[in-house]
């Protein structure tokens, strides 16, 4: 038994076509009929406002309004229609700090480009599978950043082989 | 050391464990590998044209340089250089996808050299021309896939190039 995804409605935020298109495709090709577009972050959120989608997937460099923006807004506009709404943000960047940055606006999954049909699965699965819990503080709100809470960690100091393996849990 | 690590938090934070609304939708059984092949085809088959796009961010690359080289101390250099990465950004992230690997592996070494760099002095106004002439050749000569041996060929001699400026600006040779 598939996941059904018929019933999933998903709002693609991408100011480039043919890759708009192709997302579309592929997200078509997943089972998912219900599909939303926008060009940029503003369009995009006036999109999810009026469709309030299931997921949002969505680029990270887009003019005049950016992917970090767009879920900025999501998650701390009055009128976001969903502050929880999980978003997948697509970027060719790969730096710690740039993604980062993605974690400390609250996105919930980042996914390099260029991705393969698998890479886009295992992030929606992830969204479905293991959701994170949000948290809500004096600077933050969105999915809870640590991926990993160690259990038995009491100091400042963790092994070199924990920094590898959260940069890696980072990016996916 | 434990006494400072249990005191009690300053700041308060809330955790809230919203409803998995997807999953109620969705069920439970993934995607079978025919559907994952099925969307990996798609890609790999797709036959969306890169060249006018890839021609568009190049122009815009262009652009970026040419205000670059107009660069004064005062200016905001993450500004500046912000009109260089978003272009090369966006051919780094969809050359791969549209059968140009090495647009993207170029791409690539580029934003990695306007990451770390201080300014955009001549020295790497000449490099990051040097990327653009290159990634144009690419596209001109609709270059697909990783470019087989020239391809490294040609990457090594940007890198080499990138890497004789970090050396010139630490003052080695």
């Amino acid at each position: 038994m598939n996941y059904q995804f018929d019933k999933v409605s998903v709002l693609v935020v991408e100011d480039n076509q043919p890759m708009l298109e192709l997302m579309k495709s592929i997200l078509t090709t997943f089972g998912i009929t219900e599909i939303y577009s926008a060009k940029n972050g503003d369009e995009g959120f006036k999109a999810f406002c009026t469709h309030k989608p299931d997921l949002v997937i969505s680029d990270w460099m887009m003019r005049p309004v950016d992917g970090i923006s767009l879920t900025r807004r999501i998650r701390n506009d009055p009128s976001s229609p969903n502050q929880f709404s999980p978003v997948i943000l697509m970027s060719g960047f790969t730096e710690k700090r740039r993604v980062m940055q993605a974690r400390d606006v609250g996105v919930t999954e980042f996914l390099v480009k260029p991705f393969n049909a698998r890479d886009l699965y295992r992030r929606i699965s992830s969204i479905i599978e293991k959701p994170r819990q949000f948290v809500r503080s004096e600077d933050f709100f969105g999915p809870d950043r640590r991926r990993k809470v160690p259990d038995d960690f009491s100091g400042p100091h963790r092994r070199i082989e924990d920094k590898v393996k959260e940069n890696q849990a980072l990016i996916g | 050391m434990d006494i400072y690590f249990n005191q009690k938090r300053r700041r308060k934070a809330e955790f809230i464990r919203p409803p998995n609304h997807l999953k109620e939708k969705v069920g439970s059984g993934g995607l079978s590998d025919d559907i994952l092949d099925k969307a990996q085809r798609l890609l790999e088959e797709n036959t969306q044209d890169f060249e006018p796009l890839a021609v568009m961010y190049l122009d815009t690359l262009l652009q970026g340089i040419d205000r670059a080289k107009g660069f004064v101390p005062s200016e905001d250099v993450e500004y500046i250089l912000s009109f260089l990465i978003y272009p090369t950004m966006q051919l780094k992230a969809n050359g791969g996808m549209f059968h140009y690997q090495l647009i993207t592996k170029i791409a690539d070494r580029l934003i990695q050299f306007l990451e770390v760099i201080e300014e955009p002095d001549i020295g790497a106004i000449e490099i990051i021309l040097a990327f653009h002439t290159t990634m144009r050749a690419v596209i001109q000569g609709k270059i697909k896939g990783e470019g087989g041996e020239h391809g490294q060929e040609v990457l090594n001699a940007l890198e080499s190039a990138c890497s004789r400026y970090f050396r010139r600006n630490r003052g080695e040779n």
